[in-house]
């Protein structure tokens, strides 16, 4: 066997291929960018929010496409990484040269990659990463008066905002005379910490402790044990899925039962909570961004869509959050009069106004924030196997239930 | 003979070092595969930083990720707070590291063998918390973003290139004085050694010095670089000190080349996988990155225990047999 000549072919198709893949097609699909968390602690959310990708993806495809061209998403896994974040933005803009990137779900990888997408002056529309600094234009050395030299755009609203539904249900209904907050240690998990901390000062909650927690942990018995000591009325909990499964599992075993259970949205709303924390994900509230019986056109359809392709539990507000990103990204290519360059995309982006399954998107500037969508956040709890919205009381689906008897729930 | 040998070793370095400086250009079309030969280039720095330590040393460093968290923070840290260009990193990254790895050494030589990995695991795992929690100094898990000088990555590759052949260079050069044979006897019977009269704890101090300067330096440059750093991200245990020692472990733990050998293997595996063969496999091959990486080190600790470089005449002895016996 020659190996020499078996190298110098395999060398040659290579390069073949590579020259292919790098040769642009006006008439081929339109490619988007989309960065998220494929494997990893993260791949829960991540699948979820590129099936809804896919769903807007081939309803667009199968009406004819944009402009008579197909849509293509091109996903990069970030792993949950900030480094593998970059690169893989990199990657889209250099090798897959596309015009626009979306999705970004964990905060530090998010905001990571936003700087890579700012150098690189292509457009990123962020549909979760919620760290308030994304759209902070100071954070990448510009200001408040830069939107033109801007280049990030935000869905979902920042994790400082992520209480605003539920600071009216503690103030009106709750009414805690003390909580205990844990968080994970991300940035997401220790400014979510603090803003609920702010909520908590300005209603006169005595706040007993705030305890991080390193993501991914197993035992958190100690630390539970520890807020079961201070006798919260209230426990705040800021986590993904597994962490907030297992934090909720192990609260039951020691028998931690404070007046309620409050988590930060992200880990407590997705199903996989519930199958991971079983009864003991029971009676747990949450704040939400979306719910599938709010009245928002195409909410409630995407959700009974989405069980029907995937099956299992619906989507949470991660799902809603890509689909929406996904229509807004339809929207703005459809209005590009065909110039699908990064300039031009960042224009249409900037006229943004329209309605998703996520509710009304169009960007703005306040509190130091650039194209930052606002919206209203919900609180949802977990009743008899289902996420119901319980808060504010005009939309709800379900009876709010407070105090918890939780020796009756878990038993 | 020996001249013969002396002067195809110095024409492979010759090619090696032509070779490095050819890359970013042979990729100019794309900064994206620039950017992944700069990885290349961190990670050789680490893998010949531990490699002293545990390849030449003996002293087997679970906590890599310490020197490399110190040197980018040491970087990081003036720009946050007074806005001093992080490219100072590159003077007090690697001697803050340095200056870690003395402490370091007061505590952890007491120790040997799995104690002193687990002092050293431990250590690095103290600092990831405390840089977490103390965010008055380093903005906790918000970390420290910095909006990089440059676009290109030419300016980038060259100081990262520059870095690894300092590395290289050093280790060599060190393992040819005296204090290299030291740092041989200490790795082979550290007993033995100070019956002969060897102050091991101050070779050890010196072999700790060297390799901590070199993670301190990478740190530092990760942080020019990435232009983003908090806790998790430089403090890691499996995403820097465990990958670290993988890369040492699939090059040659022992040999000058082993972690360069190591840290292109790791790089392109990853990131080949990574990106679904950049793009030209079906996405789910994406998910098998770890996967194979992961096999590749079993592969290699099961059958190449040497590593690539270590091993290299045992694989090229077998392709010879395979090739002779096909002739015959």
């Amino acid at each position: 066997m020659n190996y020499s000549k078996i190298f110098h072919v395999l060398f040659v198709i290579i390069l073949f291929v590579f020259g292919l893949s790098n040769c642009s097609d006006d008439n081929g699909p339109i490619k988007i960018g989309v960065l998220l968390p494929l494997t990893g602690s993260q791949a829960n959310f991540g699948e979820m929010e590129k099936n809804s990708y896919e769903m807007v993806k081939e309803k667009i495809n199968s009406e004819g496409g944009i402009n008579g061209r197909q849509l293509l998403f091109v996903y990069e896994d970030d792993t949950g990484k900030p480094d593998i974040g970059r690169t893989g933005a990199e990657k889209l803009i250099n090798i897959d040269k596309v015009p626009l990137i979306t999705g970004g779900y964990s905060s530090s990888v998010t905001f990571a990659a936003c700087a890579v997408a700012q150098q690189y002056r292509t457009p990123f529309l962020v549909n979760t990463g919620s760290v308030d600094k994304i759209t902070q234009p100071s954070e990448f050395n510009l200001t408040e008066n830069d939107g033109d030299k801007f280049y990030i755009y935000r869905l979902n609203p920042p994790v400082s905002e992520y209480t605003s539904g539920l600071e009216s249900l503690l103030s009106e209904v709750v009414k805690p005379a003390s909580v205990f907050i844990l968080h994970e240690n991300t940035s997401f998990g220790s400014e979510g910490a603090e803003s609920f901390k702010n909520i908590c000062e300005k209603n006169n909650v005595k706040i007993l402790d705030v305890k991080s927690y390193s993501a991914g942990a197993i035992d958190f018995k100690p630390l539970l044990q520890n807020a079961k000591n201070t006798k919260p009325d209230i426990v705040y909990m800021i986590s993904y899925v597994m962490d907030a499964a297992l934090l909720m599992k192990q609260s039951r075993e020691i028998g931690f039962m404070p007046k309620l259970f409050v988590g930060a949205g992200a880990g407590y709303t997705m199903p996989a909570f519930k199958e991971n924390a079983g009864i003991a994900s029971e009676m747990v509230l949450s704040v939400t961004l979306w719910h599938q019986t709010l009245p928002i056109e195409g909410a409630l359809e995407y959700y009974n869509n989405y069980i029907k392709k995937y099956g299992g539990e619906g989507p949470d507000y991660h799902g809603a959050e890509a689909y929406a990103a996904a229509q807004v990204v339809v929207d703005v290519l459809k209005r590009c009069d065909n110039d699908y360059t990064p300039e031009k995309i960042k224009s249409t982006l900037d006229k943004t106004d329209i309605n998703t399954v996520f509710g009304r998107v169009k960007f703005s500037s306040y509190n130091g924030k650039l194209h930052q969508n606002k919206m209203s956040t919900y609180v949802v709890q977990w009743i008899d196997g289902q996420l119901k919205l319980v808060w504010p009381e005009n939309l709800s689906n379900a009876v709010f239930s407070y105090p918890i008897d939780w020796n009756q729930v878990w038993k | 003979m020996r001249v013969n040998n002396l002067h195809v070793f110095l024409n492979f370095e010759i090619f090696i070092l032509l070779t490095a400086v050819a890359a970013p250009f042979i990729f100019s079309f794309s900064p994206y595969f620039q950017g992944l030969l700069i990885f290349v280039m961190i990670w050789i720095v680490m893998g010949t930083s531990w490699n002293l330590l545990a390849g030449y040393t003996g002293l087997v460093s679970f906590g890599h990720a310490a020197y490399f968290g110190i040197g980018a923070y040491a970087a990081a840290l003036p720009y946050f707070h007074w806005g001093i260009s992080p490219w100072w990193g590159l003077l007090t990254g690697g001697v803050s590291a340095l200056i870690l790895g003395y402490l370091l050494g007061k505590i952890v030589f007491r120790l040997r063998g799995p104690y002193f990995a687990l002092g050293t695991l431990a250590l690095a795992e103290i600092l990831r918390i405390v840089f977490g929690e103390e965010i008055w100094l380093t903005n906790g898990h918000s970390g420290i973003l910095y909006m990089t000088t440059w676009v290109s990555k030419y300016p980038y590759y060259f100081v990262a290139l520059s870095l690894a052949i300092g590395a290289i260079v050093s280790v060599k050069y060190v393992m040819r004085t005296k204090a290299g044979f030291f740092f041989l006897s200490i790795r082979e019977d550290e007993v033995a050694a100070e019956a002969l009269g060897i102050n091991t704890r101050k070779y050890k101090n010196i072999a700790t010095a060297i390799s901590s300067f070199w993670a301190g330096m990478a740190g530092a440059f990760y942080m020019i670089y990435m232009g983003f750093i908090d806790p998790e991200v430089v403090f890691a245990l499996h995403n820097i000190s465990i990958i670290t020692i993988l890369v040492g472990i699939l090059g040659g733990v022992g040999t000058i080349w082993g972690p360069a050998v190591g840290a292109v293997i790791m790089v392109l595996v990853q990131e080949v996988f990574r990106s679904s063969i950049f793009g030209l496999a079906p996405q789910w091959v994406a998910k098998f990155h770890a996967l194979v990486f992961g096999l590749l080190v079993i592969f290699v600790i099961l059958f190449m225990a040497g590593g690539v470089v270590g091993d290299w005449n045992l694989v090229t002895a077998k392709f010879r047999r395979t090739k002779h016996a096909e002739k015959s």
